[in-house]
């Protein structure tokens, strides 16, 4: 069985008919040739897969596809700045050394995007608690929150 | 995944046509559970029926019964500030529950239908004394929570029936309570959790509400602790009573998060510490 949704990803108006089995990283990955998101454990319990739904961050192997119907998604190929520069947090996670292999990061970015949409001044638990659903299996997570504090700073100073 | 067809209804009276149609079907809220268990195989719809698609199951009043919608996402709750000031306890345990993007989706109702034993928003439902509101297409019944719970999966739901709305009293709101959860790491499920609810007057406990997580098949009322409570003041002598009949009550299992033996071990310490918190 097969639906038409329409949405909105990354600022563009998006038409397509899913499976209904479907979950958003499926179509993703899948039709929508967006490999940025990954799948870590499709549990729910890696953030691998993380992307944001209506401002908010959600597990993209959990959400079922036909449920992004009329709302707006982010996904990680979204932040990129016009002239496909890197936005402020990716350039954060690049300069402190918050990324080892990668795998973790488009997740990383996405729940460190919506904490700072709503907080620009999170605290170090903020921090903590808000990466709680993100892994990293490299190596630790001390540059990822000084990543997530530099993002912080320098978007202040740009606004 | 298994191959399953997908409706989202606009209004509970599509919802009872679609049941109709498919009775085997499934009802899914934030999905957050039932999406894990279907990858996992652990259950095959061949249909689904979405309710978040209708917006009077996410509506929260706060009038002299205070009404959460079932759909209401953890996220929602934590953030409503009237429902912080009334049941501060109930917040308490909805930030523990997963991550961010778990509570973003997940949701109370779908958290209680779940029906783990460690499902972390049943505790203070139950000290509380929340009733349940279950709806099909034949009306409404309401169910006291602790009778809501009738086994791991297991509720008193039939095929047909949605859990529309939780209601509390405001009166609950009166009372002092709290909630502790022991867990690995911040995000995991409770390897045992606790919640106490006393009414005071002054240094006279007039009644007791106590419940456990995670060390019986469904999130339980400790009714024999609380009756030692009852119309007495607390002593260190009766709160070691209590955690001797507390051990009694529950049934804890071995499991890949803790052994039966340390989940005991929690409960003894737990009812100690939150009541001790609560006396101050």
């Amino acid at each position: 069985m097969k639906k038409e949704i329409n949405f909105v990803l990354n600022d563009s108006e998006v038409t397509i008919a899913v499976e209904t089995h479907k979950r958003l990283i499926d179509i993703l990955r899948g039709p929508l040739n967006l490999h940025g998101t990954r799948e870590g454990c499709g549990e729910g319990e890696c953030g691998a897969c993380t992307v944001i739904v209506d401002s908010r961050a959600v597990n993209s192997c959990l959400y079922p596809a036909i449920e992004v119907e009329g709302k707006k998604v982010i996904t990680i190929e979204g932040l990129l700045n016009r002239g496909n520069q890197l936005s402020a947090i990716q350039k954060a996670f690049v300069e402190k050394g918050g990324i080892q292999c990668g795998f973790c990061t488009p997740g990383m970015i996405m729940s460190t995007k919506a904490l700072l949409d709503s907080n620009p001044n999170p605290t170090d638990e903020e921090i903590r608690n808000t990466l709680v659903g993100n892994l990293c299996r490299c190596t630790g997570y001390v540059q990822i929150i000084d990543s997530v504090k530099l993002a912080a700073n320098t978007l202040k100073k740009s606004k | 995944m298994n191959k399953f067809n997908y409706f989202n209804p606009k209004s509970l009276k599509e919802i009872w046509e679609l049941k109709e149609k498919y009775p085997d079907s499934w009802y899914i809220a934030g999905g957050t559970d039932l999406m894990v268990k279907i990858k996992n195989r652990e259950i095959k719809p061949s249909t689904l029926i979405s309710l978040r698609s209708i917006p009077e199951l996410s509506v929260i009043k706060t009038e002299d019964v205070i009404s959460i919608g079932s759909l209401t996402t953890i996220t929602d709750l934590i953030n409503h500030t009237k429902l912080a000031s009334l049941f501060p306890i109930l917040i308490q345990a909805a930030k523990m529950i997963g991550s961010p993007q778990i509570r973003n989706v997940a949701t109370i109702g779908g958290n209680l239908c779940n029906c783990s034993p460690c499902a972390d928003t049943a505790l203070p439902l139950l000290v509380l004394e929340a009733r349940a509101i279950l709806t099909n297409s034949k009306g409404s019944r309401e169910v006291p929570l602790n009778e809501f719970f009738l086994g791991p999966a297991k509720s008193c739901l039939n095929q047909t029936e949605i859990l529309t709305q939780i209601h509390i009293d405001k009166s609950s709101s009166n009372f002092q309570s709290t909630f502790l959860k022991k867990g690995r790491v911040r995000m995991d499920l409770a390897i045992a959790s606790v919640a106490v609810l006393l009414e005071m007057k002054e240094k006279t406990c007039l009644q007791a509400r106590i419940a456990a997580g995670s060390v019986a098949p469904v999130p339980l009322r400790l009714y024999q602790v609380e009756e030692l409570f009852q119309n007495s003041i607390i002593t260190s002598e009766m709160i070691k009573e209590a955690q001797k009949i507390a051990l009694n009550s529950i049934s804890p299992i071995t499991d890949v998060r803790s052994t039966d033996v340390y989940r005991r071990e929690i409960i003894g310490v737990f009812i100690k510490q939150a009541i001790q918190e609560l006396l101050g």
